[in-house]
């Protein structure tokens, strides 16, 4: 499949369903995500009707995790009514533009409680 | 038969002669899924798969936080599309509206400027065009003065063949004077046949027997 533009020629219908969420790009083993706005029908690789920022989740080398985000466009998507997946949804909310997602409160509280039951494996280990 | 591996047991000398390939070295782990239409395996029909537990707690606390958020997000969106609103309201972007009078202003404003610019422009042009034709004059002239100068030359190297030419005329063999040119060359046979070493002397000898029974 050819790739469609990121400047986003895809067409949609005046009430149809939007959603901003990801698109994967990259290649294997090297993920790399467009967050775009498009019909909440279309698959994922279909020309997008606009790229509102993108995403790379592999840390580089100082252990950052780039993200960029148009927030004005983003503003205008969700007042327009458009929905957002729900890693798009999680991603705005650590950016600070929307309320912080329970699923990252979820994740968070698991990753505490895994490293609180391998400490003392640790210890025990180390001693 | 559904492992990848079953081409091993059916495996035969003639397939392999005729792909030329060994299916032992080769073996796809891509597309050996189980079909849609087989039906569950024997050993699986009556494994129960196991639920995960939620703790009650975890279950309350993400309930609460759900409800939080999705309150919240409802809230922003009420905003967030108050002002979209507000935005078409207020801009200008699509929809001004001029009286004549204002755009025959504006057409006038526009032609001023595109003549200003234009006459910007043809000064450049002219001082532009004035300097090319100037360069090209002089590449002209020169381009002639070194023709000149070549013909020059060329006539000078002509005249010089021609004096060369008279000069030798003198010695020319004519109608008038071959009898004695004849008589001349018979007078002094010329013998060629001889050898030079690398110092430059000269051998005669041997081969001057033929010149010397024809005399």
């Amino acid at each position: 499949m050819s790739l469609s533009p990121a400047s986003g020629i895809g067409r949609f219908y005046k009430h149809s369903a939007k959603i901003i969420r990801f698109v994967r790009q990259g290649c294997t083993n090297r993920p790399f995500y467009h967050i775009v706005v498009m019909e909440r029908r279309k698959n994922q690789h279909q020309p997008v009707i606009e790229q509102v920022g993108s995403y790379d989740p592999m840390p580089n080398d100082n252990n950052e995790r780039l993200v960029a985000l148009n927030t004005e466009r983003i503003r205008y998507w969700l007042g327009k009514g458009a929905h957002m997946s729900e890693p798009a949804a999680e991603l705005l909310g650590i950016s600070g533009l929307l309320p912080v997602h329970p699923r990252t409160y979820m994740t968070a509280w698991r990753n505490r409680k895994a490293a609180a039951e391998a400490e003392p494996v640790e210890s025990a280990a180390t001693a | 038969m559904l492992r990848a591996g079953y081409q091993l047991l059916n495996h035969s000398p003639l397939g392999a002669a005729k792909t030329g390939s060994n299916n032992f070295a080769l073996e796809f782990v891509r597309w050996r899924r189980k079909p849609r239409w087989l039906p569950v395996a024997k050993s699986k029909v009556f494994r129960v798969p196991e639920r995960k537990k939620q703790p009650e707690e975890e279950r309350a606390e993400l309930m609460r936080l759900h409800n939080h958020y999705k309150t919240q997000l409802r809230s922003v969106r009420q905003f967030l599309r108050a002002e979209v609103v507000r935005h078409e309201e207020t801009s200008t972007a699509d929809h001004i509206v001029l009286t004549p009078e204002q755009e025959e202003a504006e057409y006038q404003l526009c032609i001023a400027e595109n003549a200003a610019w234009n006459a910007k422009i043809a000064s450049e042009r002219e001082l532009r065009l004035a300097k090319e034709r100037e360069e090209k004059v002089a590449y002209v002239q020169e381009r002639l003065d070194a023709g000149k100068l070549r013909e020059e030359l060329r006539r000078e190297r002509a005249s010089e063949h021609i004096r060369h030419e008279i000069e030798q005329s003198k010695t020319f063999i004519t109608r008038s004077n071959l009898d004695e040119a004849i008589e001349t060359a018979l007078a002094n046979p010329v013998d060629h046949n001889f050898a030079i070493d690398m110092a430059g002397a000269m051998y005669k000898g041997r081969t001057t027997q033929s010149l010397g029974s024809s005399a």
